[in-house]
């Protein structure tokens, strides 16, 4: 108690003998979120701004004789003639530990109910992203536990891959799955079911979302056990623009931490079209000139600066790492509009789902031919190379002559042989939601699927066929999974096992 | 209040020649409005409203506005004059007023500048900090 009155006495103390100087402003304008104000001749691009009813705003433009900034939270106290002072601090949200398992808003309050977040620290939301000298190349994977993309379009830590796609056409799905998966290998991890394993912690970003939307992802989230090794922030369409625009800085904020601690942070901005809206809005409301569809000139430098704060660092840096799963939705699959094109060309690859498939029954709907990953494959683990290299070229080949098929039935052997392939991997790769499969479970279905053990299953029993092999690899031949998972790659001695194991499997199982 | 580029640059036009030797010239301002009036180019009343803007803040920059609680006495005033007058230049205009809410103490306003040293505003702060 003592301490706590000699506190407060220095603090009486200090305030007596100093006279504080500051620098004001009074408001001229203020609507739409946005004040103007005369005066604060000192204030400094992006710094935070008091009015005097306790709000507080961000400068965002600085004028003349005006200062354009924009309001934080509750904007229906600042008034015509009120005065704002410059408070010479940035932008800070909460970051650490504490947030895991947290719903938050932009300025990291909690809205879940849960109480305050004690957080160890505080960091500015714009930040100059890592430079050359403290950056690595990509070098271990992100295991999203969706085979098509584990297989195909591999993710590394530290790189940004984009999800594309029209509406209702599983953006979302593919990152909670994502996240689901890390959990289940953090928990394994943790377990020690799995050696070598750097926990991976996630952000889950939501802008301009329903909160229904929002409320159904921490629902999913709960249910399979990722919310210990998750945050999210949410921005829903009821917040401000200024809240919407703010929220993906937030998170990359939160996902720095991890990485300057040598931890690794996965951060999905769900979705940057919406953040680019809500940009657009502050953008014109402070008179800003604009260009294309309206938006500012610097909606491209507003996701490139965000992107590109995601990096993996070097051991002297920490050697964490912060990964971005950017999310665009596409307008009847235009890619070539001018936010998609813009995310496009940041990022370093992109996930393109389509509509076409997800109505096919092809789901997660990736189409193989218009999604790549430029830097992941060199973070593939070797045993998934071995089994993987062929299945783009396989695929490829086989919607080239998918076309043909529908022709005659007279097709030469080679041709049929390629189509029966292709139809499998098709049929393979696709997934429920929620369910992540682990990567020596995809190694081992891809490694029957190349050896041919699936060419004799028909086409329409290949997802059982899968489902049952899994159960038996699980349950029976728990050796084999546990010499993939340490080996990491596909040596003679595990292929005679794997052999072993599958003609075991089909001995006993018909399809 | 929309203000177009044209009536933007003529008031700055008019601003910068209203000073000799760097220092606002009354005479000259009296002179450039009577002739604008007098003249009447296009958007004229737009351009002396944005004018007078520009010199109200002009004004601003140059005049200290010393609150007190309670009136100051001549010799702590011309102290906290001749103080300014170093910091600011010799041109700074003052303005004394008496403001009770400040509780006790001085808040002096040049400019964008504030010295708060008011009872009111330790309170504040105090408020603030705990």
């Amino acid at each position: 108690m003592s301490t706590i009155l000699e506190e407060i006495e220095t603090q009486i103390a200090g305030l007596k003998t100093s006279t504080s100087k500051s620098n004001v402003g009074i408001v001229r304008e203020t609507g739409d979120g946005v004040a103007r104000i005369e005066g604060l001749s000192d204030v400094m691009l992006n710094e935070m701004i008091e009015f005097s009813s306790g709000v507080f705003g961000l400068a965002l433009n600085l004028e003349e004789t005006e200062v354009g900034a924009i309001l934080l939270g509750e904007t229906s106290g600042v008034k015509e003639g009120d005065e704002a002072r410059t408070t010479g601090k940035l932008l800070q949200v909460p970051v650490g530990k504490a947030l895991l398992g947290r719903v938050v808003n932009t300025l990291g309050q909690p809205l879940d109910g849960k109480g305050p977040i004690r957080a160890e620290a505080a960091y500015p939301l714009e930040k100059i992203a890592p430079g050359v000298i403290k950056r690595k190349s990509v070098n271990q994977p992100v295991q999203t536990g969706i085979m098509a993309i584990d297989a195909m379009i591999p993710i590394g830590r530290g790189q940004r891959e984009l999800i594309i796609g029209d509406r209702a056409t599983g953006k979302s799905a593919v990152a909670i799955d994502t996240i689901i998966s890390q959990a289940k290998q953090n928990k394994a991890a943790e377990e020690g079911r799995l050696k070598d394993h750097r926990p991976l912690y996630c952000i889950y970003v939501a802008i301009g979302q329903k909160n229904s939307n929002v409320a159904r992802a921490l629902a999913v989230l709960e249910a399979n056990g990722a919310m210990p090794y998750t945050t999210i922030v949410s921005a829903p369409a009821s917040d401000t623009a200024t809240n919407q625009y703010l929220a993906p800085f937030a998170g990359a904020a939160m996902g720095e931490w991890f990485m300057d601690n040598g931890m690794d942070a996965l951060i999905i901005y769900d979705d940057l079209s919406k953040h680019a809206v809500a940009y657009r809005q502050v953008s014109l409301v402070l008179k800003r000139p604009s260009g294309r569809e309206a938006y500012p000139g610097d909606v491209f430098y507003l996701h490139s600066r965000l992107l590109e704060r995601s990096a993996r660092v070097t051991e002297e840096a920490g050697g964490g790492s912060v990964t971005a799963l950017p999310i665009i939705e596409t307008q009847a699959g235009d890619v070539s509009a001018y936010i998609p094109t813009n995310v496009i060309s940041i990022t370093d690859g992109q996930i393109y789902l389509e509509t076409d498939l997800f109505y096919q029954g092809v789901r997660p709907a990736i189409s193989v031919g218009l999604s790549v990953s430029r830097v992941g494959s060199a973070a593939q683990i070797k045993a998934i190379k071995q089994v993987a290299g062929k299945i783009k070229l396989d695929l490829a080949q086989f919607r080239e002559l998918a076309a043909f098929a529908q022709f005659g039935s007279d097709l030469d052997a080679g041709t049929k042989a390629r189509l029966d392939r292709g139809q499998r991997i098709v049929e393979l790769f696709k997934q429920t939601q929620y369910s992540p499969i682990a990567v020596e479970e995809q190694v081992a279905i891809l490694w029957a699927m190349q050896n041919g053990y699936l060419d004799s299953v028909p086409v329409d029993k290949v997802k059982q066929f899968q489902t049952k092999l899994q159960d038996y690899l699980r349950s029976r031949k728990e050796g084999v999974l546990n010499a993939i998972v340490s080996k990491k790659t596909i040596d003679k001695d595990l292929e005679t096992e794997l052999a072993a194991a599958l003609d075991e499997f089909k001995s006993t199982n018909t399809f | 209040m929309k203000i177009n580029k044209d009536i933007r640059q003529t008031s700055r036009q008019l601003l910068r020649s209203s000073f000799t030797d760097g220092q606002l010239d009354s005479g000259r301002v009296a002179a450039l409005v009577k002739s604008l009036i007098e003249k009447k180019p296009r958007n004229y009343v737009q351009v002396l409203d944005a004018y007078k803007r520009l010199l109200r803040l002009e004004i601003e920059k140059r005049t200290a506005t010393i609150e007190s609680a309670s009136e100051l006495n001549s010799t702590a005033a011309a102290e906290i004059v001749a103080n300014l007058k170093q910091r600011y230049g010799a041109d700074l205009a003052t303005q004394f007023a008496v403001n009770p809410e400040l509780l006790g103490g001085m808040r002096i306003r040049v400019g964008s500048d504030v010295w708060d040293s008011s009872v009111r505003n330790r309170l504040q702060r105090l408020q603030a900090q705990l």
